[in-house]
């Protein structure tokens, strides 16, 4: 469904002299790497993460790929289209929603905002009335509709801004950061809704997202990104597997246990009585409990993968 | 050939924008009385002005009273036409800022249907009809009217349109470039109000600039000219091939524009 091949973006980007009049009257301009030859590709049905910090290049990389930026270089075939040139056939069979983006009119209700896009997209009557039906029952919001935009909460308004983006039924959804902003039950049904979406009409979707707990819930395949290049392309559940050589012993102290008898043989990474974390490197993993099992009065044992963050984080610093 | 569903479609999207235009802008009744109300007193005062100066002499320049009003009113309806349909690129500058042009470019549609026509003001319809109406009792008055005459006042109408159309477009063109909207927009607003008034009445080079480096003359005075009967018919072939040449022009800096946009806001 997707295939990119070498490409890459750079923006023209003022550089700042610290002189007024030299950055008014003779401006410099410096070219920044978005983008810096990558390759990827992406299957029919596949929900892919996309994943980076701040200014990494997920943004960039959905906008080329929906055909809102124009690449500097690089080979990109989406449906059989090439983005840029913005086929009408290619663009109704896509869709861009973004956490931070209003498609909806201002004062007015959704609703008038939907049947634009009924015309837009042509879609006739009775599968408009479908759609709209179906999308608003799952994201439990039939009362809205009919509410000016303006009136909504910014969760309301995001599941308006759903179905707007998918009343086409696009088989390709770009999600750039969906649910930035929204209260922690807001999130969890929007990504029930993305999950269920998904799943119903099988449709592929590439998501961007700061919250890990999106990724993690929604995505088996994540593009890792750092610097305009990828660092990982591959299932989420392998990057502990390949990246993370530590495991985290936690142990809560019996609570009989004297602390002031108490001899910490190893150095623990948190002590908080009755608690206790080690962080331990996997291959001296068996050791470890065996040395603490002898040693500490404990009432729980539990050992842990390092949490997915702390290890792409660890990706971030070292790439 | 002619696509006749694209058409029929097209239409019906600009005629949705139009609707929701209508519907927002009467959200603000009492915005609607005050815009209304300034447009038509600006209008007659300047008119009143135009008395004024009549009331102390025959003619303006060679021009009678009846003439130069045909002069002003024509001005009024381009002016006046622009706005009704070219609205939106009045508000093109926050979607350029805020990065909801993007959500446009997404769309199976030219973005033209949505920034530059897709916000008509109707309350600019109601002082156009008037405008057209007050116009053609001025030119009812003249003394030489002729059919001919006012068939090619139509056709120059149009034209003054469409380099008031290619002039929109390059506004919007340097929105995605330069990302100033207001400015340009205003700049345009400026010179195109010296048409008010027939050019003939400023000494040369001004006449020749307005001529030609800003097209005022071939914009809103041509016309005027035509319907009054003293014109050359150079300047009117000259009119209808530089108002092709700067829609040219427009799209082109539009396609590179585009390509160049950098989406902000992101």
């Amino acid at each position: 469904m997707i295939s990119v091949k070498n490409l890459t973006k750079t923006y023209l980007v003022h550089k700042k002299q610290n002189n007024l009049l030299k950055d008014i009257f003779f401006r410099q301009y410096k070219k920044v790497v978005a983008l810096d030859d990558i390759s990827f590709d992406i299957r029919d049905n596949e929900l892919v993460g996309f994943i980076g910090p701040n200014g990494a290049g997920k943004t960039t990389t959905l906008k080329i790929l929906s055909g809102i930026l124009y690449p500097t270089s690089g080979n990109i075939n989406i449906l059989g289209y090439i983005p840029f040139s913005k086929n009408p056939e290619f663009l109704k069979q896509i869709a861009f929603v973004a956490g931070q983006r209003n498609q909806l009119i201002w004062d007015l209700p959704a609703s008038d905002s939907f049947k634009l896009n009924q015309e837009i997209y042509e879609i006739n009557e009775q599968e408009y009335k479908k759609n709209v039906a179906d999308l608003a029952e799952i994201l439990n919001c039939l009362k809205m509709i009919d509410k000016p935009v303006k009136t909504l909460s910014l969760g309301e308004r995001m599941k308006m801004e759903l179905i707007a983006a998918l009343l086409h039924r696009p088989k390709l959804v770009f999600l750039d950061e969906p649910t930035i902003g929204l209260d922690l039950f807001s999130q969890q049904n929007i990504r029930h809704f993305l999950k269920t979406y998904q799943q119903k009409y099988q449709a592929t979707i590439i998501l961007t997202s700061h919250y890990m707990e999106d990724v993690k819930a929604l995505a088996k395949r994540v593009i890792i990104i750092n610097h305009g290049k990828i660092i990982y392309n591959d299932q989420l559940k392998n990057i502990i597997e390949k990246y993370s050589s530590e495991k985290i012993i936690k142990i809560t102290l019996d609570d009989n246990c004297d602390e002031k008898n108490l001899t910490l043989k190893e150095k623990p990474f948190f002590y908080s009585f009755p608690e206790i974390i080690y962080k331990v490197d996997k291959k001296t993993l068996p050791e470890k409990i065996k040395m603490i099992t002898e040693t500490l009065p404990f009432s729980d044992l539990t050992v842990e993968d390092k949490p997915i963050e702390e290890v792409i984080k660890e990706m971030f610093r070292k790439s | 050939m002619i696509n006749k569903n694209k058409i029929k479609r097209n239409w019906k999207i600009f005629w949705l924008f139009s609707k929701f235009a209508l519907k927002t802008t009467f959200q603000t009744r009492w915005g609607v009385a005050f815009f209304i109300g300034g447009k038509l007193m600006r209008f007659f005062f300047l008119l009143g002005f135009l008395f004024l100066v009549f009331s102390k002499t025959k003619s303006l320049y060679g021009y009678s009273f009846q003439e130069a009003a045909i002069f002003f009113m024509t001005f009024n309806l381009i002016d006046n036409a622009a706005q009704f349909l070219f609205r939106e690129v009045y508000r093109f500058r926050p979607l350029i800022t805020s990065g909801g042009f993007d959500l446009v470019l997404i769309k199976p549609y030219h973005p033209f249907l949505r920034i530059l026509l897709g916000g008509v003001d109707y309350m600019d319809l109601l002082t156009l009809v008037l405008y057209l109406l007050i116009t053609l009792y001025f030119a009812f008055q003249l003394p030489y009217l002729s059919f001919i005459n006012l068939l090619l006042y139509l056709l120059l109408l149009t034209n003054g349109l469409i380099i008031a159309t290619a002039f929109h477009v390059i506004v919007l063109a340097l929105g995605i470039l330069i990302t100033s909207v207001d400015h340009t927009i205003m700049i345009y607003r400026d010179i195109t109000s010296i048409g008010r008034f027939p050019l003939d009445i400023y000494r040369e080079p001004i006449r020749f600039v307005f001529t030609f480096v800003f097209p005022i003359a071939l914009m809103m005075n041509l016309p005027a000219q035509v319907l009054i009967g003293k014109f050359n018919w150079e300047l009117v072939v000259v009119a209808i091939v530089f108002a092709f040449g700067l829609l040219g022009f427009s799209m082109l800096l539009w396609k590179k524009a585009v390509k160049h946009y950098q989406s902000w806001g992101g």
